[in-house]
């Protein structure tokens, strides 16, 4: 008895042997290299989900699967747009309201052809308070939507958008850039049939209809994604017929990796590796659209008084910081970064610390009225440590100041700047459309990300009403260099310090990667050698 | 042969199907077949059955009910005492770099419940909790806890069941091989061996061995989890430490049993050096290694951050360690309670298995 138990128990284990799946062994899921571009991603994409995501690794999966009405157009000084899913697009009523025409024999990866309502069922989603999207406020500009996403209007009919025939017609409360919104994946068009068949499970393989030049093939969680040409693409069909995007969370290894010919691409490197790396020929650098710059907390002494910040904020010398990085950045003293439209390289206080002392004086600090304690804080990462101690050093030694550095976590360090920030912390910005409306209005009096505590009613009538001259530039970039001048000189609730640099290394054998402003990587004109 | 097989004991049959079924899924993996469910579920059973029956034959199934039932009791308190945790952290999951407007964080609140007074909240948690379901990841979006465990569990289980393996086969005998050669130059060079293994930081060792085996000789993946291949440098960085450690254990236990009257009495009685070590010597000094092992495999099986990040491992350990960063409560929740789990279980089989090793160990 016991012993057939054994033997049946072996015969079992053995009989799995031959109905056994071989796995995958030449790797690169046996895709033929020289038709394979394999690009690293330093996280699992949160999602894949149009309307939900909200981080850039997902986002650089979604702008090679999916495409918008418009999308940006770099060929201009200035990030322009081109058309997509609509072949044009026009304003009335001095851009209160925007009329797109919808391209036509567009299909959907499945073969279902592409409908004007698609688009508006995406935006109907992300304004649906039950999808909690992240990025609802994006199109808080149509009429009602923010009524809408808020719950107090039931009824999405009574939103300022509607479809006749192949136009898509929207009605904005204000006027401003509309179409630049269109170019990110929140306003993207979604099936509703799909996301109701599925759920959250849309966005598996299989399950994920898409319109964009590649088609999701396979998402192995946590090791990589494959997306392969999506052969009824309306557009131009992509170069290359496969991408993996292999997801590597530690930048070293992503380099040994790349080293190893085993992956082609890396958009991001580390920033101590880099006085080596820039030797490399395969090394590439370029400015993006982002500011990085340290805030006031006006509501605390001594950064209370304004004498103080003018003092510190002419105490530090950009330079000095960028030079250390070494990461190529550029230095910026107005509030709209390098390469956008309202970029101004002459505003803001430089670096004088003869005037600095002034100002400090006449603040009343000295000798005898030695300076109190203040606070420096960064969220925690090795670079705004370095950006921190630098600030700390120079403060010193312009003014004598001894300030005192505190890092924290990251979410810790978020709560922190909701409740009580420190005299002077450190936080970014990255552009979500090349447009300077997005920059200066983290800046308004009632913005979320206003952490300095800091009010000027004249610069919010400013900032909401240089929106509204989308089509007449040369005012607009007056109400913006009159801003600026309020923001970066008068008042000084905020210190910037530079416009950051994107660092790639990209082999040898790919031709054609994108370098951009707006850091986004479309992929589809990539060839290989 | 067969008449050896048949006096064999049910517990026995159990502990060699249990060694067949394995051995199969060990070949199977380094074959680079994939390792089908029913063997995975037929080595749970043996090896849940074939302790069930040992137990029951050492009269200690009241002790393992007694157990099992301590353990549920600590897991509950886990499970409160991680939920407390977390709810007292600055920072929530929704914060983000761009801060939202009060509107839209309300929406994503109520969406995952955040909206209902705390005592609620924790009233779901323990019902999720023991129905097993621990909830939808925030970060993840769609993927719930289960998905997230079940997919990045296995490249942790692999990689810690090797590397488990690889430090006992290198520990035990090296320990063994230092203490028969006691105060010679082997046993100081075995132990200084055994020292730089347990000083070395793994992150070093690990890029010593990618610029040794990858870069300069490049006869090995630098990173990646594909083939077997891709398993050895992170196997060996893994268990170097637990290697050492064990070694370091072995060498004493075994110079404190080689003293003991009994070992005396086996070489009076002329048994060769070889049959007095490994059946007398041996036996009786892997006592300590067992009680070490029990946590060695919790802690090995749920993942290592610093390895999984250095060799781009699929596993669960990063996951532990972003999930507080990310402040994703379901899916640390469910980390920590599957982390207590395989701690609580596996030294339950370690207290088993010291009756086996040392019948004068009674377990009641």
């Amino acid at each position: 008895m016991r012993f057939l138990f054994l033997l049946f128990i072996c015969i079992f284990s053995l009989s799995f042997q031959t109905g056994c799946k071989k796995k995958n062994s030449k790797g690169d899921y046996g895709l033929a290299l020289n038709d394979t571009l394999r690009v690293r991603i330093a996280t699992e994409p949160p999602s894949l989900d149009m309307q939900k995501m909200s981080d850039n690794t997902s986002s650089y999966i979604a702008e090679n699967i999916m495409d918008g009405l418009v999308v940006f157009d770099f060929k201009s000084a200035e990030v322009g747009l081109a058309p997509a899913l609509a072949t044009e697009w026009k304003s009335s009523n001095q851009a209160k309201n925007w009329e797109f025409k919808i391209r036509e024999g567009v299909k959907w990866s499945d073969g279902q052809p592409f409908e004007p309502q698609h688009v508006v069922d995406g935006w109907e989603r992300l304004l649906n308070p039950n999808t909690a999207s992240n990025y609802s406020y994006f199109l808080y500009n149509i009429k009602n939507a923010k009524a809408y996403n808020e719950g107090k209007l039931k009824d999405f009919s009574q939103v300022g958008v509607k479809v006749e025939g192949n136009l898509i017609k929207v009605e904005l409360d204000g006027a401003m850039p509309f179409p630049f919104l269109l170019t990110h994946q929140s306003t993207f068009p979604v099936r509703k049939d799909i996301i109701s068949k599925f759920g959250d499970k849309w966005t598996e393989p299989g399950n994920i209809v898409t319109l964009g030049e590649y088609n999701l093939k396979k998402w192995e969680h946590d090791r990589a994604l494959v997306v392969e040409r999506n052969p009824l693409y309306w557009g131009k069909p992509s170069k290359t017929k496969n991408v993996i995007f292999y997801i590597i969370q530690e930048d070293q290894t992503a380099i040994n990796l790349f080293d190893a010919g085993k992956i082609d691409f890396l958009r991001t490197l580390p920033s101590k590796e880099l006085s080596h790396l820039r030797k490399r020929p395969e090394f590439v650098s370029y400015p993006y659209l982002s500011i990085t710059y340290y805030g006031f907390n006006t509501k605390r002494a001594p950064t209370d008084n304004l004498l103080v910040r003018k003092a510190l904020v002419h105490a530090i010398d950009r330079t000095k910081i960028t030079t250390m990085l070494q990461g190529g950045q550029r230095p910026l003293s107005g509030w709209a970064p390098y390469g956008m439209f309202g970029h101004n390289p002459n505003v803001g206080l430089a670096f004088d610390p003869v005037r600095a002392k002034k100002y400090f004086q006449e603040a009343g600090y000295g000798e005898s009225n030695p300076f109190p304690k203040m606070e420096i804080s960064y969220n925690t990462n090795e670079d705004n440590k370095r950006i921190a101690e630098n600030i700390q050093a120079q403060l010193r030694e312009n003014l004598g100041i001894q300030a005192e550095i505190k890092n924290e976590e990251w979410k810790v360090y978020l709560e922190t700047l909701k409740v009580n920030p420190s005299h002077f912390f450190r936080m970014g910005w990255v552009g979500d459309y090349p447009d300077p409306h997005n920059f200066f209005d983290i800046m308004l009096s009632y913005a979320d990300n206003n952490h300095t505590g800091w009010e000027n009613l004249e610069y919010d009538k400013l900032i909401e009403q240089a929106v509204t001259f989308v089509e007449d530039k040369a005012k607009r970039l007056e109400m913006y260099n009159k801003a600026h001048k309020i923001l970066v000189e008068e008042d000084v609730p905020v210190f910037p310090i530079f416009t950051a640099v994107a660092h790639n290394l990209v082999s040898p054998r790919v031709v054609g990667m994108p370098k951009n402003v707006m850091f986004i990587f479309p992929l589809k004109n990539v060839s290989l050698q | 042969m067969i008449e050896k097989i048949k006096d064999l004991s049910i517990g026995n049959v159990f502990a060699l199907a249990f060694g067949a079924t394995a051995l199969s899924a060990v070949f199977l993996n380094l074959t680079n077949y994939e390792v089908p469910g029913g063997l995975i579920w037929a080595l749970a059973f043996e090896l849940f059955f074939g302790l069930g029956i040992y137990a029951y034959q050492n009269n200690s199934i009241i002790y393992c009910l007694k157990r099992i039932g301590e353990a549920l009791v600590t897991l509950f308190v886990i499970a409160t005492a991680t939920f407390i945790l977390l709810r007292v952290m600055p920072g929530g999951p929704f914060d983000a770099d761009k801060a939202l407007p009060p509107q839209i964080k309300a929406n994503i609140e109520k969406k995952y419940g955040f909206d209902k007074p705390l005592s609620v909240q924790y009233i779901n948690y323990i019902k999720g909790v023991v129905t097993l379901d621990f909830g939808e990841s925030y970060k993840y979006i769609g993927r719930s806890v289960g998905d997230i465990i079940s997919e990045s569990f296995p490249a942790s289980f692999t990689l810690g069941i090797y590397a488990f393996l690889l430090s006992f086969l290198i520990g035990v005998p090296l320990g063994l091989f230092a203490a028969a050669r006691h105060n010679t130059f082997w046993d100081n060079f075995a132990m200084t061996v055994s020292i730089s293994g347990v000083a070395l930081p793994n992150f070093l060792f690990g890029a010593l061995l990618i610029l040794i085996f990858s870069i300069k000789l490049n006869i090995l993946p630098p990173a990646m989890w594909e083939t077997p291949a891709h398993y050895i440098l992170p196997v060996i960085t893994l268990g170097i430490r637990p290697a050492a450690f064990i070694a370091r254990l072995t060498r004493s236990t075994v110079l404190d049993v080689i003293g003991s009257d009994f070992i005396r009495t086996a070489k009076a009685k002329g048994l060769s050096q070889g049959a007095v070590m490994y059946k007398h010597v041996l036996k009786n000094s892997l006592i300590p290694v067992l009680t070490y092992s029990g946590p060695l495999l919790a802690g090995i099986l749920s993942g290592s951050f610093v390895i999984e990040m250095l060799f781009a491992v699929p596993g669960i350990g990063k996951h532990l360690i972003q999930g507080v960063t990310n402040r994703d409560y379901p899916l640390i929740l469910g980390l920590t309670l599957l982390y207590s789990v395989l701690l609580v279980f596996s030294n339950l089989i370690v207290d088993l298995l010291y009756s086996f090793f040392d019948p004068r160990i009674r377990l009641a």
